[in-house]
């Protein structure tokens, strides 16, 4: 029987762990101090990259977040460096992530070739990060685990229509780097997809092996059927013999 | 009027009205700061002395904000109700600072008076207290419907719910003290707390405090309660429509209500003005008072940083089916105790030992009955 409002207490030992912790562990803040001071007419540092940083520190980047960031999707693929990723895209276009988003940030056309026959993979594939609420419910329904999320943050543009529509090439990212950025996770997605494939092969290597046994009952039995048969006949032929005999 | 009673009005009630804004500027550089400590994030630390290098932990930022609300647009909807929509932050302003003076607070100019004009010797403080508090419900409620803005009218009326419903466990814990006492006056119930008899040391008042304390989160509007503001839901609630100082406005009458709350809890349950030292220099009470209050607005900064917000019908179960319940029962109780005192030692810790333990498994049992229950999430599209 655990204390009544317990939860309560643990939750402000964590923030309190985190309010006391973040004075003497400097690795502890997510955001580091910069050096930087206004200087007459001096203009304000364009990119994080030319932030003056004070000595022995460094300002975030995708480094240094945890494994537990999650931003924005990501479509997967399974390819390497270099190859096209639209070869090994996991992504069907099914639509089932594009109805379940709240937010309805998600739009995605389907591929057709030059026949008009619906090839499995999305023609296009638009997440307006303006809109995403990084909920991840597209990440929870994918039947495909073709869509998971990402951490990239560092996506401020001058152009907040087109700069904050990602589109389908935007969006691909190789397992790979899914395994950097999220290793635990990844692992268990992929050891999850090897299970159910091993699974499915189990499966139909079964069905395989039932409609064998089938077929080698059916023939079996075909055949029973015709050695009766042949008996039958045989034995009608001998009977037809006694009687001549007779 | 005489001149004596005016000075004396401005002697007690000038220096309410240049602390507790002083200490609202505090406040809020403070709820920032330790928030951003709470996220592993750094808080202001820019802002300082003006035209110079000093930064001073960012304390220059409260006074920054404040002069940038002063010279910001003020902007008010097409077809909203002008009028009540600058009408709403003064009210909800002025019953905040109104009831400041209902707070024993026992300044030491306070005996340069000659005229008795402190409000909290009044007979009936407590009452006036919630009589007062309750306006700020108006004044939420009007803003939300003169802005006519579907996000403030909605913010709007879940105020009115929340606030009408937490207001009962609010005044029903606060009756145990008054039936203990036996007055409504506020010096007369610090004084009944005196030689550190406070009333958060008995089981009853204990509990009391913790419902009245959890009440008076709802009756601020504060975290985990703050659905009527819900930013990640109706934007501001029902401030949305409001910019510049009419914003600043309710963001002052927010925190000044959250220091007239406290300061009605500290002197309930916590002794007001009572601490070391006092009896030596009287002064200290109101040193101590303050202290009390700003150790108790902490606790709700802390507890913003903690704890996510309640859903709608988390937030009416709790009140109707867990909160009144239990004050009802502590009310029981302490009438209970009261009857039983001065039987002894053997048998007032009977007593303790048999409330505490009955309030503690009443507080379970309700917590089982009154929980919503939660269903599994289901998909309408995948599977």
């Amino acid at each position: 029987m655990s204390l009544l409002g317990g939860g309560i207490f643990k939750g402000m030992a964590v923030t309190l762990r985190n309010f006391v912790g973040s004075y003497f562990k400097k690795e502890r803040l997510v955001t580091n101090d910069y050096a930087w001071q206004p200087e007459g007419d001096s203009e304000l540092p364009q990119r994080a990259s030319e932030y003056p940083k004070e000595q022995g520190e460094q300002l975030s980047d995708t480094t240094t977040v945890t494994n537990y960031s999650r931003n924005f999707p990501m479509l997967l693929h399974d390819g390497t460096e270099g190859s096209n990723p639209m070869d090994t895209i996991r992504c069907v276009a099914c639509q089932i992530c594009e109805r379940e988003c709240p937010p309805q940030c998600i739009y995605i056309e389907k591929m057709y070739d030059e026949n008009g026959k619906y090839i499995k993979s999305p023609a296009k594939f638009d997440i307006d990060v303006s809109v995403c609420m990084s909920c991840q419910i597209c990440v929870e329904v994918c039947p495909f685990d073709a869509i998971v999320m990402n951490s990239q943050f560092e996506l401020s543009t001058p152009d907040r229509f087109d700069g904050l529509l990602l589109r389908r090439d935007d969006l691909l990212k190789s397992n790979n780097y899914y395994h950097q950025i999220h290793p635990e996770e990844a692992a268990a997605r992929d050891q999850k997809i090897a299970d159910e494939k091993a699974a499915k092969e189990a499966k139909k290597k079964a069905a395989a092996e039932a409609a064998k046994k089938k077929a080698a009952e059916k023939s079996k039995a075909e055949a029973e059927v015709k050695a009766k048969e042949a008996e039958g006949s045989a034995a009608t032929e001998s009977d037809g013999k006694q009687e001549a005999a007779e | 009027m005489s001149w004596e009673l005016i000075r004396d009005i401005l002697i007690a009630t000038v220096p309410l009205l240049v602390i507790f804004p002083s200490l609202f500027a505090f406040t809020t550089w403070v709820e920032r700061k330790a928030l951003a400590r709470i996220q592993n994030r750094i808080g202001p630390n820019k802002t300082g002395v003006p035209c110079t290098r000093i930064s001073l932990f960012g304390l220059g930022q409260p006074a920054a904000d404040g002069i940038k609300m002063l010279f910001k647009e003020d902007i008010v909807p097409r077809g909203a109700d002008r009028l009540f929509h600058l009408l709403a932050p003064i009210v909800a302003l002025i019953p905040a600072m109104l009831v400041l003076c209902f707070l024993p607070l026992e300044f030491p100019w306070a005996k340069y008076i000659q005229v008795p004009v402190q409000a909290f010797l009044l007979d009936g403080a407590v009452i006036f207290f919630f009589a007062i508090t309750g306006i700020n419900t108006l004044a939420v409620f009007m803003a939300g419907w003169a802005s006519r803005n579907k996000y403030s009218l909605l913010g709007g009326m879940r105020a009115i719910a929340q606030m009408v419903s937490y207001e009962i466990p609010l005044v029903l814990s606060a009756v145990i003290v008054v039936m203990l006492v036996g007055s409504l006056n506020a010096a007369d119930i610090a004084s009944a707390q005196e030689g550190y008899q406070w009333f958060v040391f008995t089981p009853w008042g204990l509990a009391a405090f913790v419902i009245f304390f959890i009440a008076a989160l709802a009756e601020t509007n504060r975290s985990p309660f703050d659905l009527p503001e819900a930013e990640s839901e109706l934007i501001a609630g029902y401030f949305t429509e409001y910019s510049g100082f009419k914003f600043a406005l309710f963001f002052l009458g927010e925190y000044i209500a959250m220091f007239a709350i406290s300061g009605l809890a500290v002197t309930l349950f916590l002794g007001a003005g009572e601490g070391p030292g006092v009896a030596t220099v009287p002064a200290l009470s109101a040193v101590w008072f303050l202290a009390k209050i700003f150790a108790l607005i902490s606790l709700m900064i802390w507890l913003r940083g903690t704890l996510p917000r309640l859903r709608v019908d988390q937030l009416m179960a709790f009140a109707w089916k867990f909160l009144l319940p239990l004050s009802i029962l502590n009310i029981l109780l302490a009438g209970l105790a009261w009857h039983l005192r001065g039987q002894g030692t053997v048998a007032q810790a009977a007593t303790w030992a048999a409330s505490l333990l009955i309030l503690y498994f009443t507080a379970r049992v309700l917590d089982g009955l009154s929980r919503p229950q939660a269903r599994p999430r289901q998909y309408k599209y995948a599977e």
